[in-house]
């Protein structure tokens, strides 16, 4: 699982930079290096294996949705450890990025898990554990 | 739009409008008497306005070596400056009330309630006197603001006018706001005055939460109502104070309906003909309920160090809603 896992992280180009548990075993070098290089030199840690941590695809999102609604220029760096207050959004901007969140998500985010939110990966988790509960 | 009022100043009120203090950048900052019961002191400053570089600096200086470190990991100059305009109106704003003595703002100390609201740690040598300045700041991308009130919690909120929405108001509305509120807002046809007032209903809100201190998941915006009643729309003059009576803002929250939200006092003001700032402090308890007493609100457009300009009384500050003394 693991090698799948690395396989289809290695091949993908990121838009956006992000400090994810499963992408910091890729190195950010050249897109084509065999992935099952990354993962002989590093060891996998177990808990990756029952992950909670959100798909980059989700936290990629997060970003575009998060820089889209602060206005931010394209060069400004949004990573899953951004925290949307430290990127200059105040209480009216975090209420529409969990709104534009909601849209894009399809999913109905409680108020007071809204508020929890601080950084893009808790966006991101959280929205993945919504999307899991309504599937279920 | 109110010239005839403003011919009915005493020259009490004259002389406030008019002072400018100008000081040298190198110079202490002018001393503030506290704020009496009911009257919030208003200080604000334009971050467009702050252009030198040895100011920014100075400004640094004042900070805490983890205020430095939380200004200087915003991305980009521009919230860099932001938070760095905010952390230095705090800390002069409640240096020049001079509790005990002279205070220099990079003495005062800052923690957190158990709720995350911002409060002082006063620090005093036999541990007794507390002094009961209340602060409050919030923030727009163009105004930093600081409310500050003696003995009484307070909030505020200041939102530029203008400010997009990338949502639809009335489906931002729906999904946060209380029906009452909603239903209001869905009322107004114009879809300008309608996000308008969406702004308004906002930072009356904010204020509220931030006033009660408890974070937002004590009182999340769908559980309590802010009415505006504006059947009232006049100014008179209250022996030497311009009284102006825009409207009577209510509180009501609809999980408890017991709960003491009549201890809260609104003010609304356009600022500077580009924000909106809502007030919302803790009524005096030596008031009694159903009594209407006046916010007495003193207002100044700052640049610490430099200059400060009381402006309540002037076009800058316009009352649009609430029992507002000037």
């Amino acid at each position: 699982m693991a090698a799948a896992a690395g396989s289809s992280v290695s091949m993908r180009v990121r838009p956006c930079l992000y400090a994810n548990r499963i992408s910091s075993l890729k190195s950010f070098s050249l897109p084509n290096q065999r992935s099952f290089l990354s993962f002989r030199v590093r060891p996998v840690p177990t808990r990756l294996r029952v992950s909670c941590a959100a798909k980059p695809e989700t936290v990629e999102k997060v970003c575009a949705i998060v820089k889209k609604q602060l206005a931010l220029s394209p060069e400004t760096v949004v990573t899953g450890e951004s925290k949307f207050l430290a990127l200059g959004a105040d209480s009216l901007d975090t209420v529409e990025i969990v709104m534009g969140l909601e849209e894009e998500f399809d999913i109905s985010v409680e108020e007071e898990s809204a508020q929890s939110i601080a950084t893009v990966q808790d966006a991101a988790d959280l929205i993945e554990k919504l999307v899991e509960k309504k599937s279920a | 739009m109110f010239p005839s009022l403003l011919r009915a100043y005493s020259p009490m009120k004259m002389r406030c409008c008019f002072q400018r203090s100008i000081c040298s950048a190198s110079s202490s900052l002018v001393p503030v008497q506290l704020p009496s019961p009911m009257e919030t002191h208003f200080w604000y400053v334009l971050p467009d306005q702050v252009k030198s570089v040895s100011l920014l600096n100075q400004y640094m200086g004042l900070l805490s070596p983890i205020e430095k470190e939380n200004v200087l990991s915003m991305p980009g100059h521009q919230l860099q400056k932001r938070a760095l305009l905010a952390r230095a109106l705090v800390r002069t704003t409640i240096a020049r009330y001079q509790i005990n003595g002279h205070v220099d703002p990079r003495s005062l100390k800052f923690k957190k309630n158990i709720h995350g609201k911002p409060e002082v740690v006063w620090q005093s040598e036999d541990g007794w006197c507390q002094p009961h300045l209340h602060f409050n700041i919030s923030h727009s991308s163009s105004m930093i603001a600081c409310g500050v009130t003696s003995n009484s919690r307070i909030g505020i909120d200041v939102e530029e006018k203008q400010r997009k929405i990338k949502n639809n108001v009335l489906a931002f509305a729906r999904r946060y706001f209380s029906l009452h509120e909603m239903e209001y807002l869905s009322s107004i046809s114009d879809s300008e005055v309608q996000h308008q007032e969406f702004i308004k209903l906002w930072t009356l809100k904010e204020a509220y939460v931030k006033a009660l201190g408890k974070g937002f998941s004590a009182a999340p915006f769908k559980t309590f109502t802010v009415q505006v009643k504006t059947d009232s729309k006049r100014s008179f003059v209250l022996a030497e104070d311009l009284v102006f009576e825009a409207s009577e803002i209510m509180v009501e929250s609809l999980n408890d309906p017991k709960s003491l939200t009549s201890s809260w006092q609104f003010a609304l003001l356009e600022l500077a003909g580009s924000h909106y700032a809502a007030i919302c402090m803790e009524k005096d308890k030596s008031i009694k309920v159903g009594m209407k007493v006046p916010v007495r609100l003193t207002a100044w457009k700052t640049i610490p160090f430099v200059e400060d300009e009381c402006v309540s009384g002037t076009d800058a500050v316009m009352p649009i809603g609430g029992l507002i003394k000037l």
